[in-house]
C-alpha cells in the first residue's frame, strides 16, 4: 500500500474526535498509512483526566470563577463544564465566532485529541427506516441516499466494537442493536414505566442506551478497556476506559497497527486540489504554536473536524474552479444546519417507594422513544421527539434551601428524600437551506482563518413540537401520580437556542443528486472523488436520536468503501 | 500520580467494605466517637477577621452541630468559607458577606444583649432556630442568611467527614443496582 504514492500519507484524517477516530482505525487496520491531524493538544490519562477527584478536592465548592466567565463565556454554561473539566472546553476568547443579527447559536466544543468523544453524553441510538424515509415522505430536505438496511450491518459493526449497553425492545422507531446488559431502571422509574405504558399504548419507557461497558468483550479488554465502575464521572475522562471515546478505543486500535501518525497542535486551513485532475492532493496546515504553514499530501483526504470546522475548511478551500467553496457546485455547502432542540423540560415528585434506594451512580437514565407522528398523531408539526430522564431520591442539596437548624435538620439530610423525576425532550429540527454557516467577510482568528458566522433560526415546526412535548410531559407525569409537577408553560415556551443540543450537523449533506447535495451515499464529495466527509456534516436529516452512533456507522462504512476504491486503483 | 490515587481509593473502598461487614453503615458514626474537635482557635488568614470567623463558626455549628459525626466546624466549613471569600470571591462578594455577617450578628444578639458567640450551644440553637423560622416563613426577609445557610450546607456535605461519615460515599461503586431495599443502604448518598 502506498507503493505508487509520492505522498506523505495514504490517507489524511482531519480531526481525531468521534468520527475521525473511526476512519483512522479502519484505514490503519486495512494497512494504509494514516496521518491524523488534530488541531488540539495530545491528551493523556495522567495529565488530563480528573476522574478521581473527591468532593472535598473540588475547588471553591465548584463555583465558576470570574476567569471562567471571561475565558469561557459560552462553554462555561455547559452542564459538563466544571472546575475540574474546563481543560476539555475551548477558550471562547481564542476561538471566536459570530452570529447573524437577531440569531443565537451556542457552539460548544473542545479542541484536543479525541475531541468531544471525551465529554459526550454517550447516549447511543440507531436511526430507523422511518428516519431515513422522512425527507422523501414530507419533502423537507433531500432524500437520504441510503436506507436502514444499508446501515444495519454498520451499526452492528460499530456497536460491537464501541460497546453499547441497552435492552432489546423490538421497536420499529428505535431499532435494537448489539447490546451489552442494560442499566436497571430505578424502582420509581419502573412505576413510571408501568403508568406511562398503561395510560398511553405505543409509548415506552426503556433503559437508556449508552456507550459504557457493562460486560466488556475480549476485544475491548485487549485495548485496555474495563467495565464501567458506576461512578458517573464520565465527563472527567475515564481512567478505566469504560466508555467509548477515540482516546479509549479507536485511536489505540489505530495506533497498535503501527500505521498511524497523530500530528497534534496543527490546524488544517484548506484542502488543496490539483485543478487539472480535480482531485485533492493534501491539506495546508498551520502549527498552532508557531504559525508555521505546511503542506501535507495524501491519496485520500477525510474531513472529520466537526460539522462547522469541516464545512469552514471546504468554504475556505475555494479555488478558480470552485469559487464558492470546494465541493460546493450544489451551493448547499454550509446550509441546512440542524441540531436537536431541547426546550421541553419537566420534573415532579413520584410518591411512594420510600423503602427503596439505589446503589452506585448510573451514567445513564431512561429513554422514551418518539411516538408523535408515529403511533400518535400530531398537530402543527412533522417529525417528533424522544425523552431522556431519570428518577432518583433527593439528596442533601435539597437541604440547602430548607428550614431548620440543629441535630434534627442534620438528621433529615441523612435519610434520602422523595423520588424526583426529571426529563427533557430532544426534538428533530428540519433541514432548512436558510440556516447556514458562512465565512466572515474580513474577520479572522489569530491563525488567519476566517471567523465563522452562524445564521440559524428555529421555525414553527420546532416551536410547535416543543410545546407538544411539554404537554406530553405533563400528561405522563400526571398519569404517574406526580406531584409538584414543574414544566414551562406549554402555550408560550420556546425551543432552547440552536447549539445547546451539541448536535450541530447537516452542512454538507449527502443525497442522490449532485445538484442538490454535497456528498454521495458513501460520504464522498460529488465534486472531488478522493475527498470524504464523515462527521455530522453529512446528515441529510437529524432524527431525534443522539447522533454520534450514526456518525460512527457512516464513518466506518465510508472508510471501508474508500479502502476498496484505493485497493482497486480507482483512488 | 494516578496510581497513587487509585491505591488510595482502593484503600477507602476496602475500608467501607470492612465497615459494612462489622454491622452496617451505622458503624460509620460509632467509629467517630471521641474524635471531636473544639471550635477552631487558629484562623486561616483571609478576608474574614477573627471576629467574623467566630460568628461564622458559631452559626455554622448551630446549623450542623456535632452529633455522632462531625459538625460544621470539625468538618472545616469555616475555613472553606474563608477560602471561598478570599480566593474566589471578588470585592462585591466579600463586601456582601462582610456586611451580611455584621447584620446577622446584630440580628442574632439575644434579648439580654449578649453576642451570639457568647451564648451557650443550647441558647444559640434557640436563638438561631427562631430566626431561621422567621426567615423561612417569610416574616423576615434575609437573602444573606439563606445564602449563608446554603453555602454552609454545601461545604459540609462536600467535606470529607460530611460525605464519608455523615452520609454514604462510594468513590468506586463498581456496579449500578437500580432498586435496592433502603434498609441495605439507609443513608443518603453523598454523590
Amino acid at each position: 500500500m502506498g507503493d505508487i504514492a509520492m505522498t506523505d500519507f495514504d490517507v489524511i484524517v482531519v480531526g481525531s474526535g468521534m468520527s475521525g477516530g473511526w476512519v483512522a482505525k479502519e484505514m490503519c487496520e486495512k494497512g494504509f498509512k494514516v496521518g491524523v491531524i488534530e488541531r488540539g493538544r495530545k491528551v493523556t490519562v495522567e495529565k488530563d483526566y480528573t476522574d478521581f477527584i473527591d468532593p472535598w478536592d473540588v475547588e471553591h465548592l465548584n463555583r465558576k470563577t470570574d476567569k471562567d466567565r471571561e475565558d469561557y463565556p459560552i462553554q462555561s454554561n455547559v452542564y459538563a463544564f466544571q472546575s475540574y473539566t474546563r481543560q476539555f472546553w475551548v477558550k471562547d476568547k481564542e476561538h471566536p465566532y459570530e452570529t447573524a443579527d437577531g440569531t443565537d447559536f451556542r457552539w460548544l466544543r473542545g479542541y484536543h485529541e479525541g475531541g468531544r468523544s471525551i465529554m459526550w453524553g454517550r447516549q447511543s441510538y440507531r436511526m430507523s427506516e422511518i428516519d431515513f424515509e422522512a425527507n422523501a415522505r414530507d419533502g423537507h430536505g433531500v432524500d437520504w441516499p441510503v436506507r436502514y438496511a444499508d446501515m444495519k450491518p454498520w451499526y452492528d459493526y460499530v456497536e460491537r466494537f464501541a460497546g453499547i449497553s441497552g435492552s432489546m425492545e423490538g421497536l420499529d422507531i428505535l431499532p435494537d442493536g448489539v447490546f451489552q446488559p442494560p442499566h436497571d431502571l430505578t424502582c420509581a422509574e419502573l412505576d413510571f414505566k408501568a403508568a406511562v405504558e398503561g395510560s398511553f399504548p405505543g409509548r415506552h419507557v426503556i433503559p437508556g442506551r449508552v456507550a459504557n461497558l457493562t460486560e466488556p468483550t475480549q476485544e475491548q479488554m485487549d485495548l485496555g478497556r474495563g467495565r464501567c465502575q458506576a461512578r458517573n464521572h464520565c465527563f472527567q475522562g475515564c481512567s478505566f476506559g469504560a466508555y467509548f471515546s477515540s482516546n479509549s478505543a479507536t485511536l489505540p486500535a489505530a495506533r497498535r497497527t503501527g500505521n498511524m501518525t497523530l500530528i497534534s497542535d496543527t490546524a488544517v486551513h484548506k484542502v488543496i486540489v490539483d485543478e487539472a485532475t480535480g482531485r485533492a492532493t493534501g491539506v495546508e496546515t498551520v502549527d498552532i504554536a508557531s504559525g508555521e504553514r505546511k503542506v501535507m499530501t495524501a491519496r485520500v483526504v477525510f474531513l472529520n473536524a466537526g460539522t462547522i470546522p469541516s464545512t469552514m475548511i471546504l468554504l475556505n478551500s475555494a479555488n478558480g474552479d470552485a469559487p464558492n467553496g470546494l465541493a460546493n457546485s450544489s451551493g448547499q455547502l454550509g446550509r441546512n444546519i440542524m441540531d436537536h432542540h431541547s426546550g421541553a423540560r419537566g420534573s415532579a415528585v413520584l410518591p411512594g417507594n420510600l423503602d427503596k434506594h439505589t446503589f452506585g451512580r448510573r451514567p445513564n437514565g431512561f429513554y422514551i422513544p418518539r411516538f408523535r407522528n408515529h403511533t400518535e398523531e400530531a398537530e402543527g408539526f412533522v417529525r417528533g421527539f424522544g425523552y431522556q430522564g431519570g428518577a432518583m431520591r433527593e439528596r442533601w442539596w435539597s437541604s440547602m434551601g430548607k428550614e431548620g437548624v440543629g441535630a434534627d435538620f442534620k438528621a433529615s439530610a441523612r435519610t434520602p428524600g422523595q423520588w424526583r423525576i426529571g426529563m427533557v425532550a430532544f426534538g428533530e429540527v428540519l433541514p432548512n437551506e436558510a440556516n447556514h454557516v458562512r465565512l466572515h467577510a474580513n474577520k479572522t482568528d489569530q491563525w488567519g482563518f476566517p471567523v465563522p458566522v452562524l445564521d440559524v433560526r428555529w421555525g414553527d415546526n420546532e416551536r410547535n413540537m416543543v410545546r407538544q412535548a411539554i404537554r406530553d410531559t405533563r400528561a405522563m407525569l400526571e398519569a404517574a401520580g406526580g406531584i409538584d409537577i414543574q414544566t414551562d408553560d406549554p402555550d408560550t415556551a420556546e425551543p432552547a437556542p440552536p447549539g445547546i443540543g451539541i448536535h450541530e450537523m447537516g452542512t454538507a449533506r449527502m443525497g442522490r443528486d449532485p445538484s442538490s447535495s454535497v456528498l454521495n451515499e458513501w460520504n464522498q464529495a460529488w465534486d472531488v472523488p478522493n475527498l470524504f466527509v464523515t462527521d455530522g456534516s453529512f446528515m441529510a436529516s437529524g432524527g431525534c436520536q443522539n447522533p454520534s452512533l450514526t456518525y460512527m456507522a457512516f464513518s466506518a462504512r465510508a472508510a471501508n468503501h474508500a479502502a476498496e476504491l484505493m485497493k482497486d486503483g480507482t483512488l | 500520580m494516578v496510581h497513587d490515587l487509585m491505591l488510595q481509593r482502593r484503600q477507602v473502598f476496602q475500608g467501607l467494605i470492612a465497615l459494612s461487614a462489622v454491622g452496617g453503615l451505622a458503624a460509620c458514626g460509632g467509629a467517630e466517637e471521641g474524635s471531636s474537635g473544639q471550635i477552631a482557635g487558629a484562623v486561616a488568614p483571609g478576608v474574614f477577621t477573627g471576629e467574623e470567623m467566630a460568628l461564622i463558626s458559631a452559626v455554622a455549628q448551630t446549623i450542623i452541630p456535632k452529633t455522632d459525626t462531625a459538625g460544621a466546624v470539625q468538618a472545616g466549613v469555616p475555613e472553606t468559607l474563608q477560602s471561598l471569600a478570599t480566593d474566589w470571591g471578588d470585592a462585591d462578594f466579600q463586601q456582601y458577606w462582610k456586611s451580611g455577617l455584621a447584620a446577622l450578628g446584630s440580628a442574632l444578639t439575644s434579648e439580654t444583649g449578649a453576642a451570639f458567640t457568647q451564648l451557650s450551644p443550647s441558647e444559640r440553637e434557640a436563638v438561631l432556630s427562631a430566626f431561621d423560622t422567621k426567615v423561612f416563613s417569610g416574616e423576615v426577609d434575609n437573602g444573606f442568611y439563606r445564602d449563608f445557610k446554603a453555602t454552609v450546607v454545601q461545604a459540609y456535605y462536600m467535606s470529607e467527614p460530611g460525605a464519608t461519615e455523615e452520609l454514604a460515599y462510594e468513590p468506586v461503586p463498581g456496579e449500578w443496582i437500580g432498586c435496592v431495599p433502603l434498609s441495605d443502604f439507609p443513608k443518603t448518598w453523598a454523590t
